[in-house]
């Protein structure tokens, strides 16, 4: 008679039992995979969520004080400060008077800036940046120009001609003004730049350090957040923040029971085996080994596959949510694997005091 | 008998029926909840991106541009027009007037005012809102500006010597006002020239009843209540501006287009999406010489993460489902796969197929139904208290979250997903021949 090794009595019991063995495989690879696809998307969700409330724009305005202009290498000194992430743009404002006599704010800026900085701006056209006299109309602000082709504008004296190229609609103070790129509009009026709006990326913690470091740089200068975003930002971000990971606790608690009383239920189902096995002199010790080992096996398997359709999972509802994708965190693996392995050491062990009750003689004789 | 086999079964494989019953009523209840809070989560996020505030502004058509440039408005004082603040009782009438959440009028006038008589002039911006609330329709200057933080009270009107005035904190620093104190107003020069003269040379106490801190150009203005300003002016009804805070679908390609092109079937369909465009353009029909606009930037950002957030949660709901679902069935499968040997014993003594599946088909649906039923309650408070939890100090988060549609799909979906999950055992169990069974399994 051949000598029965562990490995070999693991393996017949795991390929003698195909149906039992692939449910348990299914049950654990879907807990594994749940697991996997959410908290995958749980430490991706703060980053891609800040993202999303980048649209708002600005999040930091850095104003001159009305006595002295913004020094001329301030918007540089801001970027890096601000890091490569950040996007700036500065302006400088004038109050012009138009071909037909009405006052009007003329702001001037870097269109390229302003385009990545202000995404919600609803501009038909933006001009050529090689074009110096290139113009956006405010919505409101082209009622009151005369001929849109050529709009005549008068500072202190000082004519110029633009050429509009598009307009912007915002439903803002932008609707009233005309944007000009900085270096014509510097020329013209000789003002420079006053204010820097800045958007610094991440949550209300890395705005306020950026703030900080702002303030001792640039020192002359009014630093201030635009309150309502960084706060709001912050406050939002928490509370999907709390509400997925009340989620994930929830379907990673309904999986874990279920696979638990799956797994229980095949283990308790083989009472005579363990009742035969303790006839012929096995150990109490050695039948739990080889039922803790044959969970074991089951469990890795199903992290190693549920790891791969958990990352598919996550990638496909963040590409279908946020439009870019998550790649596979290798770094949630440890957390799955313990409570894949939590789950099916609890799945041998739970029976036992069932098991442990019983007389093998008494049910290898079918009573 | 049948039913005497259905209720024995019940009453003595206990274990058994308890963990088939415990791995539907987890998953119903993780469903139930899910669902649940996929279904709320939009309106919950809007009103945490209430503090963006207001997304869609009405000003008088007929109004000169605005000459602002750092919060400071430079427009000449002459002219501006003006809305009836009694007109804005006509948003009531608007189609999607039930997604309006907050209106905010305001009057706003260039003024002077002095820390004591005749001394240290500080033009300011001068800015009437409704600070109580109406009842006719909510007029609330304070649920539109949430990031305001007040030192003090809010103004009052109709105080009879004295109004009361919120001032702005930096603006309280350079006049060196704090609560209690008097301050001084005056019309700028040549302003409003046609109405109350007496203004221009006699000033009018102000009492300081508050300081707010907002971080934005209200920390350089000063706030009155709008009918103290309407009187000072000698404008009633007059309103220079009006917020509005609406519920709006996010804006997509239709929403953009101009509704005035589109044929009559298209342009009624535009008009009945709860867009910020057509809100707005309702809000233009419905007053007369107004002009109406979504804020863009609180629009289209809000819009945004709104949608990111909720697909986010019924993405997510979806992958609770096919999990519990296939829990589920693992469990059910299991469930049946154990009774083999009492399938060989009634099919030896004579039941036929049919019967027996029938018999386990309606134990599976009995548990589904009973277990589903429960789950759904237990959902549905559990996803009541994490509202609550998280969304807490909303006010109004305390609203129950039970959902009478979902009752139904619940209950479905666990008998659905226990009967696939039976199937397979119970078609595999009869496939044996009853005497193998019995003997391998006595």
């Amino acid at each position: 008679m051949p000598t029965l090794s562990l490995v070999g009595m693991l393996q017949r019991s795991l390929v003698h039992r195909k149906a039992r063995s692939f449910s348990a495989l299914v049950a654990m690879t879907v807990s594994a995979g749940v697991a996997t696809a959410l908290l995958t998307l749980y430490a991706d969700l703060d980053a891609k969520l800040h993202k999303e409330f980048r649209r708002f724009g600005a999040n930091v305005v850095i104003t001159a004080p009305a006595s002295s202009p913004l020094r001329p290498d301030a918007l540089g000194r801001v970027q890096q400060v601000a890091g490569v992430d950040a996007s700036a743009a500065e302006f400088a404002y004038a109050v012009a008077t138009t071909d037909t006599g009405t006052p009007v704010v003329v702001a001037g800026t870097d269109f390229a800036a302003v385009k990545r900085l202000d995404s919600w701006w609803q501009v038909d056209a933006w001009p050529d940046p090689a074009a110096a006299n290139g113009a956006l109309l405010g919505q409101r602000a082209a009622q009151f120009v005369g001929n849109e082709r050529a709009v005549a504008l008068t500072y202190a004296g000082h004519p110029v001609t633009l050429q509009a190229v598009g307009r912007i609609k915002t439903g803002g103070d932008e609707d009233s003004r005309i944007y000009m790129p900085l270096a014509a509009f510097t020329n013209w009026t000789g003002v420079g730049p006053s204010v820097i709006e800045v958007q610094v990326p991440g949550g209300a913690a890395s705005v306020e350090s950026t703030m900080a470091r702002l303030r001792q740089e640039l020192p002359e200068m009014q630093v201030q957040p635009v309150r309502q975003l960084v706060e709001g930002e912050s406050k939002i971000v928490d509370r999907t923040h709390a509400l997925m990971y009340g989620a994930v606790l929830l379907i990673a608690l309904t999986v874990a029971v279920s696979v638990l009383a799956t797994l229980s239920a095949s283990v308790l189902e083989r009472r005579r085996d363990f009742a035969l096995m303790k006839a012929l002199g096995g150990s109490q010790g050695q039948l739990i080994g080889m039922f803790l080992l044959e969970a074991l096996v089951l469990a890795l398997a199903g992290v190693a596959a549920g790891f791969v359709v958990g990352s598919a999972a996550a990638w496909a509802i963040s590409e279908e949510n946020f439009h870019t994708a998550t790649l596979p965190h290798l770094s949630v693996l440890p957390l799955v694997l313990l409570l894949n392995v939590a789950i099916a050491a609890m799945a041998a062990l739970l029976p036992l005091r069932v098991l442990r009750g019983l007389q093998p003689a008494a049910l290898l004789k079918g009573e | 008998m049948f039913f005497r086999l259905l209720m024995e079964s019940f009453v003595r494989q206990r274990r058994r029926k308890m963990l088939a019953g415990v791995a539907i009523l987890l998953g119903t209840t993780a469903v139930t909840a899910m669902l649940a809070l996929a279904t709320t989560i939009g309106d919950r996020i809007h009103k945490e991106l209430a503090v963006y505030g207001a997304n869609i502004v009405v000003y008088p058509k007929a109004d000169l541009l605005d000459v602002k440039v750092g919060g400071v408005d430079v427009k000449p004082a002459s002219g501006g027009a003006y809305m009836k603040e009694s007109d804005l009782e006509k948003l009531k009438g608007i189609f999607w007037a039930n997604n309006i959440t907050g209106v905010s009028p305001e009057l706003a006038f260039k003024g002077k005012l002095e820390g004591s008589v005749n001394q240290n002039f500080v033009p300011t911006q001068v800015i009437g809102y409704r600070f109580i609330r109406n009842f006719l329709i909510q007029k609330q200057a304070l649920a539109l500006h949430p990031w305001w933080r007040l030192n003090g009270k809010w103004p009052e009107g109709g105080m009879a010597d004295a109004s009361e005035v919120v001032l702005g904190s930096k603006l309280a620093t350079s006049l060196g006002a704090s609560i209690g104190t008097a301050v001084y107003l005056k019309k700028d020069n040549g302003s409003y020239a046609a109405f109350a003269l007496d203004h221009e040379t006699r000033p009018h106490t102000l009492i300081v009843v508050g300081i707010v801190d907002s971080g934005d150009q209200t920390d350089d203005a000063a706030l009155m209540d709008l009918t103290d300003v309407q009187e000072f002016l000698g404008l009633p009804d007059a309103v220079s501006r009006v917020e509005v805070s609406a519920r709006t679908k996010p804006e997509d390609a239709f929403a953009r287009v101009d509704p005035d092109s589109l044929p009559p079937k298209q342009r009624e369909i535009w008009y009945c999406r709860p867009y910020a465009n057509s809100i707005a353009y309702q809000i233009r029909e419905a007053i007369p010489g107004a002009q109406a606009e979504q804020i863009r930037r609180v629009e289209q950002s809000e819009g945004n993460v709104l949608s990111r957030i909720s697909g986010l949660m019924w993405l997510i709901s979806a992958a609770a489902l096919l999990a519990a679902g296939f829990a589920v069935s693992a469990a059910m499968a299991t469930a049946i796969l154990e009774r083999r040997g009492e399938i060989g014993l009634m099919r030896s003594l004579g039941a036929s197929k049919g019967a027996i599946a029938f018999l386990f088909y309606a134990e599976s649906g009995l548990l589904a139904i009973f277990a589903g039923t429960l789950g759904y309650f237990l959902g549905s408070g559990l996803a009541a208290w994490l509202g609550a939890r998280i969304f807490a100090g909303d006010g109004g988060s305390a609203q129950a979250v039970l959902i009478p549609v979902l009752l139904p799909v619940v209950v479905a979906l666990a008998l659905v997903v226990a009967i696939a999950g039976s199937t397979p055992s119970i078609r595999a169990a009869l496939r044996m021949d009853p005497s193998t069974i019995l003997r391998a399994d006595a």
